[in-house]
């Protein structure tokens, strides 16, 4: 495999890499700057929050105990937390279940039109939310799932599942032949494949492909504002009841924000290494 | 066809001759596909042909009146509709500007990324933050801290330098929510850029400076072009989530002029406002119908993306 | 080892779904368990009082648990709306307005309360302040139960008009509001915020009772009170919107086409502006103990021109879907939360205090020692501008649909407001012009009707 990128070479001058790594850091700052003023706001209070910016103030957990304290009644922080864990957790890994084997049917032992069908997955994507919203609403009114954790897991997998039947696809399209054949001779089946020789190889391409999925499944709000706005409400649906029409909000929303979004975001820190490898590993080819 | 150090063999296995089983080769490899193709088509195409059907009505639900088929009356309509019009200008300059801008800050940003110094780690963390939030709170927080005509930070920056502070939102909506877009999505491209960056094989490049080319001479003919599949994925799937962009406008813009997108003007014609699911989903399928025409050319072109050999 | 990663991962699965399907709680039928109902409130801060206090002052006593989902303004619209009129059956009792209430309650897809209401003895129908009550019932019938109510009128700084050596008329016009406005401004503190943002219930509620004032209206009307033709290439609605533009740009607060409600707050509080026309319930912020102008505030009834008043009247109702199997529990919950009670017992119990009590619904509120002597500054002013609000002839002329003064009471205004407010808003952020967005609208507001 490739050396790990990076590596200055000889001769190069040191003030230039010294420069660019600072550049590096420059870039990072700026870009990052949103995210640390919203951090910043989450312990001000609100008269603090709503004026000209200001640097230094008297912190206070005021606000993130405003936004934690449950009232019976309403959404409260950990039961829209448990919500979306378990609507995410559950719908990536059916969406694993699904997308697995149909790479393998696209990949390594492709059906006929595998071209076909990888244009219709993505082709599920063109209809737009907004759009689908009625139809959709009014099936899940027949069928009793309005307000169920079900029916988002469902539609989770389903707006996921495209991305993962494309991506799982290039990753195992790496995979060379020869090693699935020789198990094949082996008399491997299709499971005894995968276990053995398909997945182990792959796992970093199916780490990050769960973790684009946990990504974009934690922060949907549509779908699960209009379908569960009683119950099995989800975090964006916690974090927007924290803003008011009719008074001032942008420090109760900032630190309702940093609590919703410190999941993802640690778990996006934790596997940025294993993503770059696992997108490295072929997500093209 | 770009060389690389590993020869390229076929990774496709042709069925073999012969072979005992209960079901025919064909359905044995179709067997993996079915349950997620079986899920896909359940759960899109009952809401899609469901939404032709009422575009097809005059479906209205307040007030409620009776339903019936009218045809292409909704079609008609459309033609005329220069609101519709200016959505889907609005929508392209939504997907494809963010995307381009995107695409080249993330490969600069790679770049940088791709080499040893003090704090990679902690940098790269901190670059990838943006894409991890919630476009909701994306779109809040940009309007309100930094946007902010009285109270934002580049406004307060803006001030400071002697200049006179601007009113991103309102005078400049499509920008602002560009801007936002551009600052959620480079991270997700330049992970992309920087997976490319990693697999690229380095003999080449150490011969190519051997031979005594020039760095940019390197970047532009060996890197780029081994970079260009990776550009075309992460194009691809940028455009397709753009162009289904909602969260933002309705935070920051509430729509409008410069702002309302596609999605946003169906939303308004339906739930938002105006409760005429008929008309909406005529609109929907415009837009399903474009985009399916739009997807075949490009991925036409785009064929380093689906490339394999035919099943044998 | 890869038997059990095997067989965790369908563990995890099986285990997920069963999650999955007892999770969420009660779906469907709002509040299916015994005794519990589903209510949506909008996201007002006395809305999110009343949530908080639910348990012990009401479900200790009735056994009733209450189920609360708080949206904005636009989301709890759209829900609602479904809900009522497509049969979710998602909530047991909803938040609507004076818009929705009569117009719900003719498409039935709300129950008439007033049985409900003249049964219930401690509930006192006739406290009820006489125009918000008739704003949401029809033909006598009352189809929601007033929460919170509001109008609207011009609150200015008093020492600053002071420095500047004018005076406020009891009964200001336009004309002279405007002239004071241009009067006292200055780069620093901008002569008057006005609402610039786009939506039927932002610029366009504050806009239309400026139009009315002025002679002009969305559409005109048959005589059976349906639409007849769209007004607003007429020239009273262009000296209406004309002025309203150039008095924002002449004197008007800063990032005016992104001003609402909260904006101005934030910039009246800061002292970036002199003078505010908006609703009545932001006296209450403005009095507020941690308010910097508390006691500087003088108000004014909003402006008028060619008619005797202009004040808007919103209010924010509860009402009970059709579809809901458990009116009798909805009802008493209803009771509990717009009866004269919980106003006596909620002032010492919400954080604001006394001056945060939900106003302007009941004359009882305005008899509180405690309220009275709290809200001093402002209780008087804004009694007197819910009591005047000219829900029935709001303008010069006869409009059509439902009564209704800052909009117009046919289900098309939604989105006819929607998209001319957007227009509107884009001429106040100086990106169109007058014409250009006089002319889209009117093509818009053409599609109704006729």
């Amino acid at each position: 495999m490739s050396a790990e990128a990076g590596t200055a070479t000889v001769g190069e001058r040191v003030w230039v890499n010294r420069a660019l790594g600072g550049l590096a850091w420059l870039v990072g700052l700026i870009v990052f700057f949103p995210v640390f003023w919203m951090v910043l706001n989450s312990f001000k209070t609100e008269a603090d929050a709503n004026t000209s910016p200001k640097l230094f103030f008297t912190p206070t957990l005021d606000e993130y105990r405003h936004v934690t304290e449950s009232a019976g009644g309403l959404l409260s922080f950990s039961e829209a937390f448990t919500n979306s864990m378990v609507i995410v957790l559950v719908s990536v890994l059916i969406v694993l279940a699904l997308a697995i084997p149909a790479a393998y049917a696209l990949a390594v032992r492709p059906v006929h039109k595998w071209r076909d069908v990888l244009f219709f997955f993505i082709s599920t994507k063109f209809l737009p939310v907004v759009a689908a919203i009625l139809p959709v609403w009014i099936l899940a009114r027949n069928f009793n799932l309005l307000n169920t954790r079900l029916v988002l897991i469902i539609l989770y997998t389903a707006i996921n599942l495209p991305l993962a039947v494309w991506m799982l696809r290039s990753f195992f399209a790496e995979i060379p032949k020869e090693l699935i054949e020789a198990a094949e001779i082996d008399g491997a089946s299709l499971r005894g494949q995968l276990t053995s020789i398909i997945l182990p190889m792959a796992a970093p391409g199916i780490a990050a492909t769960a973790l684009l999925c946990v990504i974009f499944a934690w922060n949907e709000f549509f779908y699960a504002v209009q379908l569960n706005p009683v119950d099995g409400s989800t975090m964006p649906i916690w974090v927007t009841t924290n803003v008011s029409t009719r008074g001032d909000f942008l420090a109760k929303l900032s630190a309702a924000s940093v609590l919703a979004c410190i999941p993802v975001v640690l778990a996006g820190w934790l596997a940025q290494k294993r993503m770059i490898r696992g997108l490295a590993m072929g997500a093209i080819k | 066809m770009s060389t690389t150090v590993r020869p390229r063999i076929s990774r496709m296995i042709p069925p073999t001759v012969g072979r005992k089983s209960l079901l025919s080769e064909s359905w044995r490899r179709r067997l993996p596909l079915l349950p997620a193709l079986l899920f896909m088509i359940l759960l899109t195409q009952v809401p899609f042909v469901m939404s032709i059907y009422y575009s097809l009505t005059d479906w209205k639900v307040v007030p409620p009146g009776p339903r019936k088929v009218v045809g292409f009356d909704n079609y008609n309509q459309l033609l005329d509709d220069h609101f519709f019009r200016s959505a889907i200008s609005v929508s392209l300059r939504l997907a494809v500007f963010p995307v381009i801008a995107a695409l080249v800050f993330g490969t600069a940003f790679a770049v940088l990324l791709d080499r040893k110094f003090l704090g990679r780690g902690i940098v790269r963390t901190m670059l990838i933050t943006p894409f991890l939030l919630t476009p909701v709170v994306i779109g809040l927080i940009w309007k309100n801290q930094m946007f902010h005509g009285l109270y934002g930070v580049i406004n307060w920056v803006i001030e400071k330098l002697g200049g006179t502070p601007v009113e991103f939102v309102s005078q400049h909506p499509t920008l602002s929510i560009a801007i936002t877009l551009v600052w959620q999505w480079t991270p997700f491209m330049m992970l992309i850029m920087l997976a490319g960056l990693q697999s690229m094989p380095q003999d080449v490049i150490e011969a190519a400076k051997v031979d005594g080319a020039a760095p940019f001479g390197i970047f532009r003919q060996l890197t780029l072009s081994h970079l260009r599949p990776y550009m075309e994925l992460g194009v691809l799937l940028g455009s397709i989530y753009l162009i289904q962009l909602y969260d933002q406008i309705a935070v920051m813009t509430g729509g409008g002029p410069g702002s309302t997108n596609v999605p946003y003007y169906v939303y308004q014609r339906s739930i938002g406002g105006g409760w005429e699911f008929g008309q909406a989903s005529s609109y929907s399928i415009v837009v399903v119908i474009a985009s399916i025409v739009i997807a075949t050319f490009a991925l036409r072109v785009l064929s380093g993306l689906l490339k394999g050999e035919a099943a044998a | 080892m890869r038997g059990t990663v095997r067989a965790t991962f369908i563990a995890a699965l099986f285990a997920g779904l069963v999650f999955a399907g007892c999770g969420g709680g009660d779906n469907g039928g709002g509040g299916s368990g015994s005794g519990s109902i589903n209510v949506a409130i909008v996201d007002n801060p006395q809305m999110k009082d009343i949530a908080k206090l639910t348990p012990s002052l009401f479900t200790k006593k009735s056994g009733i648990k209450v189920n609360y989902t708080v949206l904005d303004e636009g989301t709890l619209r759209e829900v609602t709306t479904r809900d009522v009129a497509a049969g979710g059956r998602q909530f047991d009792v909803v938040m609507i307005g004076p818009f929705e209430a009569p117009q719900f309650g003719k498409d039935g897809f709300v129950t008439d309360l007033t049985k409900f209401a003249t049964s219930d003895t401690s509930y006192q129908l006739d406290d009820i302040i006489t125009p918000v009550r008739n704003a949401l019932s029809l033909d006598g019938k009352l189809y929601a139960a007033p929460f919170y109510g509001e109008s609207s009128f011009l609150m200015y700084r008093k020492d600053v008009l002071k420095k500047a050596g004018v005076t406020m008329p009891a009964q200001p016009t336009w004309a002279q509001v405007a002239d004071i406005a241009r009067k006292i401004n200055t780069p620093q503190m901008a002569g008057i915020c006005l609402r610039g943002k786009p939506g039927w219930g932002d610029l366009g509620a504050s806009f239309t009772t400026v139009l009315n004032t002025m002679g002009g209206t969305w559409w005109s009307a048959k005589p059976d009170g349906s639409v007849d033709k769209a007004m607003v290439d007429q020239p009273e609605f262009k000296n209406a919107l004309e002025f309203y533009v150039n008095l924002i740009h002449d004197a008007g607060e800063k990032d005016a086409a992104g001003s609402s409600f909260n904006e101005c707050l934030s910039q009246y509080k800061d002292g970036k502006v002199a003078m505010w026309y908006d609703a009545t319930v932001a006296a209450s912020n403005l009095e507020a103990s941690d308010s910097a102008v508390k006691g500087k505030n003088g108000y004014a009834p909003a402006p008028v021109d060619k008619t005797p008043a202009s004040g808007w009247l919103w209010s924010w109702a509860l009402a009970i879907p059709q579809t809901s199997s458990q009116a009798d529990k909805a009802w008493k919950y209803i009771s509990f939360a717009t009866g004269p009670q919980y106003l006596k017992e909620a002032g010492s119990k919400v954080p604001g205090g006394w001056a945060s009590i939900p106003p302007g619904t009941r004359k009882s509120t305005y008899e509180i020692p405690q309220y009275k002597k709290a809200a001093a500054a402002f209780a008087k002013p804004t009694l007197d501008a819910i009591s005047a609000a000219p829900i029935d002839n709001p303008g010069t002329t006869k409009r059509p649909g439902v009564p209704g003064v800052q909009y117009v009471g046919i289900p098309e205004f939604q989105d006819v407001g929607n998209q001319c407010t957007q227009q509107f808003s884009a001429v106040i952020a100086g990106r169109a012009s007058i014409d250009s967005a006089l002319s889209n609208c009117q093509s818009v507001a053409s599609g109704v009707g006729g």
